[in-house]
């Protein structure tokens, strides 16, 4: 989606713009694919501040996205984390959020005020290099609290030893503030994205994979692909994994050893296993909101399941299609870490089945009998992520951030070579709302 | 590791990654001029000295590593 954004920003500036496509469908992370007659996401599930004022408002509207068909997800439960047999509701506003859970934690009013003070902070800097886990342990005492507040950040690496705060409250704020469903497929932003750009004159074109970004003279000259066609531009921009795309410029005078040595050395965020779900028509309500389900206390441990349900097409009330997602490190699925999509064997297959199963049990414990109401199961592990989307370890939000080495891990969207540009989830923020913030600021580094 | 092996791997490193000759890197020159170096390559440089010497810069000290002279001593007092 970050090129896609780069191309629409810029082409509305009046540059002439190239998008080269790798895949023969655009879009990335927000691809959604064909099975059967129904269609599945592969990352979009729900966004967040989109209402007038908030972080996306904006540059939505801007982009054309606001025009699509979105649906606001519930008001007094957005998201709902359930922790043993407990369930806790996000209430959409700061001001519901924390009254909501000052229900549940009469006791811990305090620390919820602030909390959703932390989270309206714009302290950047500070937060970058301030740990998540560190800071919220220090504001919230109660082991519950904590692990309910961080209850909905599968959207995020939960990891104790990195995260940064800027990170966390940027991956919380916006859904607090307002949290909405696309009606429809993650396709739909991209074929908005696209059309919008062929409106202000860029072009697209998809099966071009990029072999090798040809520097001259200190600069890209050229981009050339697998195919043979050669295009020449005055800026290139790479929506591809920084590593990757530095593996592009085979031969450089300009790029030191050291710099690609850092950006290669950087670690990648885990991965994710998801079960996608088409259930018998008519048989399982609708639920407007996302549920969480943790056994205990462990959402800063990297377990725990998210359940999503896509909004029904037409005025039905019924669901046919659940995402049940959990993380999962690409080391899980090592015995198959050199085959590629369709050719890993029966073994990955019944792999596959039984994490499904393990899914849709724990997804039972808020959708009884669910398993009865299926009519098809798929499921992507961290390879198919990897395969399909040039994702270094099937990872599934890009170069790990540390707030322990926010200069390390934070990268800009220059490199050392000044006409080559980076963009995409891997540089600052990730998600949505991350990668379109992102492709702002590398659009800046052209147009101003 | 003493302080002339510091300098010693210092400039050994510095030369082959930021292209400059062993000769201006002495302790009282300018890090910046003499390296060269922007926002972007600065990065490079702390980097270097992470993987070199296992010693993490962070943003808010490189501010008082303004000459070579500085670096060493950083390093000197920051080595575990």
């Amino acid at each position: 989606m970050g090129g896609l954004v780069c191309a629409n920003l810029l082409s509305k500036k009046g540059q002439r713009v190239l998008v080269l496509e790798r895949q023969h469908q655009p879009g990335g992370c927000l691809q959604s694919y064909r099975r059967g007659t129904m269609m599945y996401d592969t990352g979009l599930h729900y966004v967040g501040g989109l209402a007038e004022g908030q972080p996306l408002h904006d540059i939505f509207k801007e982009l054309g996205l606001l025009s699509l068909p979105w649906q606001r997800l519930d008001p007094e439960g957005f998201d709902r984390i359930m922790i043993g047999n407990h369930e806790f509701l996000f209430a959409e506003g700061f001001d519901c959020f924390l009254a909501t859970l000052a229900k549940d934690f009469p006791e811990d009013k305090e620390s919820l005020r602030q909390y959703v003070s932390l989270l309206q902070c714009t302290d950047e800097e500070w937060m970058q290099k301030t740990n998540a886990y560190t800071y919220l342990s220090s504001i919230i005492h109660t082991p519950l609290l904590l692990s309910v507040l961080s209850g909905a950040c599968l959207k995020m690496e939960l990891r104790r030893q990195t995260l940064p705060l800027f990170t966390y409250v940027h991956g919380n704020a916006p859904f607090i503030q307002s949290s909405w469903r696309l009606k429809g497929d993650g396709n739909m932003l991209v074929r908005k994205l696209i059309e919008n750009l062929s409106a202000q004159g860029g072009e697209l074109i998809c099966d071009a994979e990029v072999v090798e970004l040809v520097e001259r003279e200190g600069i890209i000259s050229k981009a050339v692909c697998k195919s043979g066609e050669v295009y020449e531009a005055r800026y290139f921009i790479s929506d591809a994994h920084p590593s990757i795309t530095l593996s592009l410029v085979k031969e450089s005078q300009v790029l030191k050893k050291i710099y690609r040595r850092r950006i290669d050395s950087l670690e990648n965020t885990n991965g994710m296993f998801t079960t996608q779900l088409l259930l018998k028509p008519n048989e399982v309500p609708y639920f407007n909101y996302n549920e969480f389900l943790y056994d205990g206390y462990e959402a800063w441990d990297g377990r725990g399941y998210m359940v999503s349900c896509r909004v029904p097409e037409g005025d039905s009330h019924y669901a046919r299609q659940i995402d049940i997602l959990t993380p999962m490190n690409i080391n899980e699925c090592s015995a198959w870490i050199n085959t590629r999509c369709m050719h890993r064997g029966e073994e990955y297959l019944r792999f596959k089945e039984q994490k499904a199963q393990e899914c849709i049990a724990v997804a039972e414990r808020f959708l009884p009998d669910l398993h009865s109401h299926i009519q098809e199961i798929h499921t992507s592990t961290p390879l198919t992520y990897r395969d399909y989307n040039l994702s270094p370890d099937g990872s599934a939000y890009g170069i790990r951030k540390d707030a322990a080495a926010p200069l390390m891990t934070v990268l800009s969207p220059r490199t050392s070579i000044p006409n080559l540009l980076l963009t995409g989830q891997s540089l600052m923020l990730h998600g949505l709302h991350g990668v379109t913030m992102t492709a702002m600021y590398t659009t800046r580094e052209i147009i101003e | 590791m003493t302080r002339e092996e510091i300098i010693e791997k210092t400039i050994e490193t510095l030369t082959d990654e930021f292209d400059v000759n062993e000769e201006e890197i002495v302790e009282d020159a300018p890090i910046y001029q003499t390296l060269h170096l922007d926002s972007l390559s600065l990065v490079d440089l702390v980097a270097v000295v992470q993987y070199t010497f296992k010693v993490k810069i962070p943003a808010e000290d490189l501010p008082n590593v303004k000459t070579f002279g500085n670096l060493y001593d950083y390093i000197e007092s920051h080595m575990a």
